[in-house]
């Protein structure tokens, strides 16, 4: 025992192991005193740019190359082509890691964002359904619950991404046509498709479906309103505003809802 | 202290391995033109300087730890440290006459490979330019003091992993060994704010004290790439910039010390 402790002393006493001691604390002091002076850029950092997701799971070996040897974009790209030929193959927990990978890797890219979530609501649950025996043998209940949950996957997957791209426009947009195409919700499509249009740069035609969904809705009232608001602000000299289209369905709704001649739109510039 | 220095670089770049690595990385910047057809997502331009920057961190990692180990262990299993040292040179300046000539190699191989990625993304965007006029828009194009940041920010985050594997070396027994650890500094420097995100997120007493202490004793590489795109209008404050070059000073001046305090205790 005694012989033991002595041993240990002798250790512990050793040249090296106080060498040791001495870089770890003198790191560690230097590394505190350092840490006060780079806390406001780091701050700065991580608001300004999108950085690896930290809190993705299964980011494998093409996570780890692409963090220490910055080749993003390569990496992702390349995972990406990977994720291709395993879709082509319909193997969708390969085609779903791969997709998380890439995400992963590299999050500054829209691109990944949305066509992940356009695989995952829309090919995802055909290839579940022809799993299960196809869609003539799945009972329509099953398919309706399978493109559910993948639609709320493909949501989560965008929820994240707008995280890192919260001015993104197109991921507003991919949002609302999962709601409605995937889901059927007509009220959370229409006010994805408001959300969207709220954004800088964002489509005519955005506010368009946003009325074209509260129609559908019942939500007529509210279609019109939203239509009249926005036509007089349309460019009548761009083609893409579509003005003509957009009185057009004025038009159609007050008819649908009984509004009074006198009470009708009148567009800017209209003779009395 | 600068005499070391300068035989230091010299050696340095007389060796094929420092010739191979700017090779490679030359070929890697200049060719990455050719790779834009696997490009889906960044813009172009992101792109090739994403590759640029990519090849200077990966193959200026590679050559930084190995020129550390390599030319320390040199000196040391030639003998020719104990003649340099019976002379009236202090140990103090060995060492850090070894790290100034890392820092001017690695220097020179950030420098050559910035402008050779500026000139190519100049010259790509010109063409861009020429052929689809609406591509770039107006005042989106390349900043090319965004580039020379990059290649600054690449530097200092080698200037600190060739103080941290000069650390090593000088109580390291073998050149391997120094490599190795090299590199393992390297993924840790690299991965610490993932641990620590971890022990915060799991909330025990022992994971946060060990938390602390990583994120203490190791830099966080991850503030290096604070010139992370090609807009001017990214450029970051010149506080922030700032701040990170004193943290990379810090970290280096910090380690070379420790290195001399080690090198001082150690029987060559």
């Amino acid at each position: 025992m005694i012989y033991r402790l002595k041993k240990w002393l002798g250790l512990l006493a050793s040249r090296r192991l106080i060498t040791v001691a001495i870089v770890i604390a003198g790191l560690a002091a230097t590394g505190v005193i350092l840490s006060a002076i780079i806390a406001p850029a780091r701050d700065s950092i991580r608001a300004r740019q999108p950085a690896l997701r930290l809190d993705a799971a299964g980011a494998g070996q093409g996570a780890a190359l692409a963090i220490l040897g910055g080749f993003r974009a390569l990496v992702a790209d390349f995972a990406w082509i990977r994720m291709y030929t395993i879709w082509e193959r319909r193997d969708l927990p390969g085609t779903e890691m791969l997709l998380r990978l890439v995400t992963t890797i590299d999050p500054r890219p829209v691109y990944f964002w949305l066509n992940s979530a356009r695989i995952t609501a829309y090919d995802f649950p055909f290839w579940r359904v022809l799993a299960a025996g196809g869609f003539e043998t799945v009972p329509e209940d099953v398919q309706r619950r399978l493109s559910h949950e993948q639609a709320r996957s493909a949501l989560r997957g965008l929820e994240t991404a707008m995280r890192f791209h919260p001015g993104s426009v197109e991921l507003w947009v991919e949002r609302a046509n999962i709601e409605l195409n995937r889901l059927g919700d007509l009220n959370a499509a229409a006010e994805s498709y408001r959300r969207a249009w709220e954004l800088p740069g964002a489509p005519h035609y955005v506010a368009r479906l946003r009325a074209e969904v509260l129609r559908r809705a019942g939500r007529r009232a509210e279609a019109l309103e939203w239509l009249t608001r926005l036509h007089p602000t349309l460019p009548p000299a761009d083609e893409g505003a579509a003005a003509d289209v957009v009185l057009g369905r004025i038009r159609d709704l007050e008819r649908e809802l009984g509004v009074p001649k006198e009470r009708s739109y009148r567009p800017p510039g209209a003779r009395e | 202290m600068w005499l070391i220095a300068g035989n230091t670089l010299r050696e340095a770049a007389r060796q094929r391995f420092f010739q191979f690595l700017l090779l490679l990385a030359f070929t890697l910047t200049f060719g990455a033109r050719w790779l834009r057809d696997f490009n889906f997502g960044a813009p172009e331009l992101k792109f090739l300087a994403d590759c640029g920057f990519g090849a200077m961190a990966f193959l200026g990692a590679a050559l930084t730890i190995a020129a550390t180990a390599q030319l320390f262990f040199s000196e040391v299993d030639n003998r020719t440290a104990l003649t340099l040292l019976a002379k009236p040179v202090w140990r103090a300046e060995f060492v850090l006459g070894k790290l100034l000539g890392v820092a001017a190699l690695a220097a020179v191989f950030c420098a050559l490979l910035t402008g050779l990625l500026s000139l190519v993304l100049a010259w790509r965007e010109a063409e861009l330019v020429r052929l689809l006029p609406d591509a770039v828009a107006p005042g989106g194009g390349v900043s090319h003091a965004m580039v020379a940041l990059g290649g600054l920010m690449q530097w200092l985050r080698l200037l600190v992993l060739a103080a941290f594997t000069l650390l090593v070396a000088t109580f390291a027994q073998s050149q391997l060994f120094s490599v190795v650890t090299g590199f393992l500094v390297l993924v840790v420097c690299h991965l610490q704010h993932l641990a620590q995100d971890a022990y915060v997120r799991a909330g025990s007493a022992a994971g946060l004290v060990a938390s602390a202490l990583i994120s203490s004793v190791f830099p966080d590489f991850q503030v290096f790439q604070i010139a992370d795109s090609l807009a001017a209008a990214d450029l970051p404050a010149t506080g922030d910039v700032l701040r990170v070059t004193l943290y990379a000073l810090g970290y280096s001046a910090a380690a070379a010390g420790l290195a001399v305090v080690s090198f001082r205790r150690r029987e060559i």
